[in-house]
């Protein structure tokens, strides 16, 4: 594990953010580079080709080991082993493996388990073919009280963590705990309960991203424990289920951590992506319930506001918007729905207008979608959650790799997650075999490692 | 100084306590009834003791009575939720696994003649074992594994020697739960300190109304028995509405209305839901008996509190009150076993809401109390780093030739 001193706290992050405004280096690239967007703009990049994919699995009972699992895929143009699954590692359990998120360096990866709460920290760095487990904690829920470690965003020298749920009532009411990059918990902050600029929290969340160039955090929000382990059909025949989603999303103050608006985004808003265009000062967000995109984005007077800008197929077939994915050029997103197992690109030239251009059937079923650096390469896998996906015939689980000319898919390859044994598909992270090759999100800036120091170093050192 | 002579003496304290053996206690517990509620018959082989009670309380909100430490009584029994579940109709489990039943609340389960919706468990204190070992609920893979995990978690170390006099077992785990959950007592609401006490304006003249209905033209007090001197609103037998029917004999719909978002509602399509879990036959006191008779019958619940225990029904299907007199005033469902009880009732709207009204006066004083004294006990635990039972054949094999 990288050494970190465990002096973090609010104020060396907001001297940080403050250090990073000053410095200029929150100058985002404006480069064709790709998917990275939903990384944290303080994890380095691959440049060019990306080496292998990882997919953080779900076990199955009765598939293979039934073990949750983070599976390497080669995707090498040219490689013996191109397409092909090349190593897993079992972490033991099925505790509802979910997201996964990079270390500053990306050297590790952070990957939890919504259910168990457990949160697996792998060495991708030693031998990126091969990762090791190197650290899993177990007391998230016991020194948080939150349940549902989600999504994974790195500040320098830490990790910031989005949960969904709590441990009182497996409600939705929950919030973020940050960690050292050593694995210890810094600091805990509960999502807002109160009104606040006129609409009143919710306390609940789901994804997170941070703009430092704003100095803002933007919060979502989903679903607790009842809710995000409970079948899909029971859940939706059940009233009471479905009075308790998320319908709020927060800008929050990044350097105090406190909230400063809260919007009204019914329907649970679900992933977050900032547009990285240098100059851009919005976000996209897709509701999972209601099928719509909001832009959350400034005003004339700087102040944020949040924007119905579109609708997602037909809301009455439940078509279920999941996982979103921006180019880096801020222009386009490509948006998955996992009841029609479709994708669709919308072209994001202007956010406040973003027109569909191009659909496809991936399967029966699909989830997450990622995007190479260039944009040329989008990859898809297809479980939500265990108890989400769907059964039977319907219940594929695969990854698929297309190739995309701007104006199709054509497909590259496909696994059978169910045919070799691994179980449901689930985040995909990408990584270098040669990490020399990394460069910071904010290209060329040599004060990455500065900022870095800044927010590390024991103070007074 | 004197902050230092304390910590030595604290110090000194814990060596000394750690010196000395567990001392037995039982300290009696007389459980004061509130208004209302019957005298409450604690069995002779558990009396209530305090020390069983802060036992059973600890056992009750600890997530690590589940398999994989994530459930407990209380995730399912909510406190602050009137000791069920608001969020969910019918209830999961372990890894999510779906339950064909509502949880129902644990108010006054010290007066309960049988336990579960369909009463196939006669005692409290065997109560546990059924949502402990159920697949879809803590998933315990046994009895004993059960038992060598609590003697092994450190936070139970001495607790069972106190209250019992002796170490955990399968009997003493059920005894302290039962202990606990006998405490839940809920009385002296405003309709036991109208109808009770005398007190004459303690019901409005609309929920006194409501009371009417309740023992007259609603035909409630049929069932929900209210007697001279006290009240728990059941006669613990079991009867078809058929509700119970409906959902199994016909469980497939054209479509579902669905809310998506606050006062947003679509009618979903059935099919798109076809690729999912379909739902769970269930066939009630039947499962028990094997009565025909009592095919799709579940136990009349205590009406107490009943305001705070939404959603309502075995499956929990009916989200507000509002619903259930409805369903009552439409007489049910028929169907071949319906209880002759049931009947439609041809209520006005004024009678429907008065009834409505009456029913949220039967709230206990003590809720509050209630839930706050659950919350002592912590949720959160450090969980074991080695399946229990790995490191009990670790301690046998070192042990053992």
């Amino acid at each position: 594990m990288p050494k970190c001193n465990n002096r973090f706290s609010l104020k060396a992050l907001a001297a940080a953010v403050s250090a990073t405004v000053a410095l200029g280096v929150t100058t985002l690239p404006a480069t064709t580079y790709a998917d990275e967007t939903c990384n944290s703009p303080f994890t380095p990049l691959i440049k060019g080709q990306e080496d292998v994919v990882y997919v953080w699995t779900l076990g199955v009972e009765g598939v293979g080991d039934g073990s949750d699992k983070l599976v390497t895929v080669d995707v090498r143009p040219g490689s013996k082993t191109y397409g092909k699954v090349i190593n897993y590692l079992s972490v033991g359990g099925r505790g509802e493996a979910h997201h996964t998120g990079f270390t500053d360096d990306r050297r590790y990866l952070w990957a939890g388990a919504l259910d168990s709460n457990k949160i697996f920290v792998f060495d991708i760095h030693t031998n990126p073919a091969k990762p090791t487990l190197v650290k899993t904690i177990t007391d998230f829920a016991e020194k948080t009280g939150y349940v549902g470690p989600h999504t994974f965003y790195a500040l320098p020298g830490r990790m910031m963590v989005q949960a969904l749920s709590n441990t009182k009532d497996h409600g939705g009411v929950t919030g973020i705990a940050i960690y050292n990059n050593e694995g210890a918990l810094i600091s805990k902050h509960d999502m807002p309960t109160t009104k606040i600029g006129g609409v009143m929290g919710d306390g609940y969340g789901y994804d997170l991203g941070i703009n430092p160039q704003k100095n803002v955090l933007l919060t979502s929000s989903f679903t607790g424990w009842n809710n995000y382990m409970m079948d899909l059909g029971k859940m939706v025949k059940d009233p009471d289920a479905m009075k308790h989603f998320g319908k709020t999303m927060a800008i929050w103050d990044l350097k105090t951590m406190e909230p400063k608006k809260i919007f009204d985004v019914p329907g649970a808003p679900l992933e977050i992506r900032w547009s990285l265009k240098k100059g851009d000062n919005w976000a996209v967000t897709a509701t999972a319930l209601t099928s719509k995109l909001y832009v959350i984005k400034q005003d004339k007077q700087g102040e944020w506001q949040s924007y119905d800008v579109g609708t997602i197929g037909n809301p009455a077939d439940v078509p279920l918007p999941v996982d979103i994915s921006m180019t880096a050029n801020g222009k386009g997103l490509w948006v998955n729905t996992m009841m029609e197992g479709m994708t669709r690109f919308y072209d994001f030239s202007n956010p406040m207008k973003p027109k569909e251009v191009y659909s496809k059937k991936i399967g029966s079923q699909v989830n997450m979608v990622s995007q190479s650096f260039d944009g040329k390469r989008v990859y898809f896998t297809t479980s939500l959650l265990g108890n989400w996906d769907k059964k039977g015939k319907d219940d594929e689980q695969f990854l698929k790799m297309y190739n995309w000319n701007g104006k199709k898919l054509t497909l590259g390859f496909s696994i059978d997650f169910y045919k070799e044994k691994l179980g449901r598909a689930h985040h995909m992270k990408f990584q270098a075999l040669d990490l020399s090759k990394l460069q910071p999100l904010a290209a060329g800036s040599q004060n990455l490692d500065s900022l870095k120091l800044a927010l590390t170093e024991p103070k007074g050192k | 100084m004197k902050v230092i002579r304390a910590l030595r003496w604290l110090s000194m304290a814990s060596v000394l306590s750690s010196l000395s053996p567990i001392v037995h206690a039982d300290t009696p517990v007389n459980l004061p009834i509130p208004l209302g509620l019957p005298p409450l018959v604690i069995p002779a082989s558990n009396p209530l003791t305090q020390e069983k009670i802060d036992l059973g309380r600890r056992l009750f909100m600890d997530r690590r009575l589940s398999h994989n430490n994530v459930m407990s009584c209380g995730m399912c029994h909510v406190p602050e939720q009137g000791f069920t579940s608001h969020e969910l109709g019918a209830a999961i489990g372990l890894e999510g696994r779906s339950h064909r039943r509502n949880s129902p609340t644990i108010f006054n389960v010290g007066y309960q003649r049988s336990l579960f919706h369909d009463g196939r468990e006669p005692h409290l204190e065997d109560q546990i074992w059924g949502p402990l070992l159920s697949k879809n609920e803590m998933d315990m893979p046994s009895i004993g594994y059960v038992v060598e995990k609590v003697r092994q978690l450190p936070e139970y170390k001495g607790l069972f020697e106190t209250a019992f006099n002796g170490p955990v077992n399968a009997e003493r785990l059920g005894q302290a739960l039962a202990s606990y959950e006998r405490t839940l007592v809920s009385g002296n609401s405003r309709f036991d300190r109208w109808y009770y006490g005398g007190e004459k304006n303690a019901l409005n003249t609309k929920e006194q109304r409501g009371f009417q209905v309740f023992m007259g033209k609603g035909r409630c007090v049929t069932c929900h028995s209210v007697g001279e001197k006290s009240a728990l609103f059941t006669d613990h037998k079991f009867h078809n509405t058929g509700l119970g029917w409906e959902r199994t004999m016909f469980p497939d719909r054209k479509s579902y209305r669905v809310q998506l978002a606050p006062n947003v509602f679509v009618d979903v399509n059935a099919k798109h839901l076809k690729p999912f879990e379909p739902p769970l036959p269930d066939v009630g006191r039947y499962e028990v008996t094997f009565n025909p008779k009592d095919s799709w019958a579940y136990k009349t619940p205590i009406l107490r509190d009943v305001e705070l225990t939404s959603p309502y029904m075995h499956d929990g299907s009916l989200s507000t009150l509002e619903e259930v007199v409805d369903f009552y005033d439409k007489g049910g469902i028929d169907n071949p076993e319906k209880s002759p009880l049931i009947v439609r009732l041809n209520l006005t709207s004024e009678e429907k809401s008065a009834l409505v009204a009456f029913l949220k006066s039967l709230t206990g004083d003590n809720v509050a109390a209630l839930v706050r004294d659950a919350r002592q006990a912590p949720e959160n635990l450090p969980v074991p780093a080695q399946d229990p039972s790995d490191t009990y054949l670790d301690l046998i094999n070192a042990s053992q030739p």
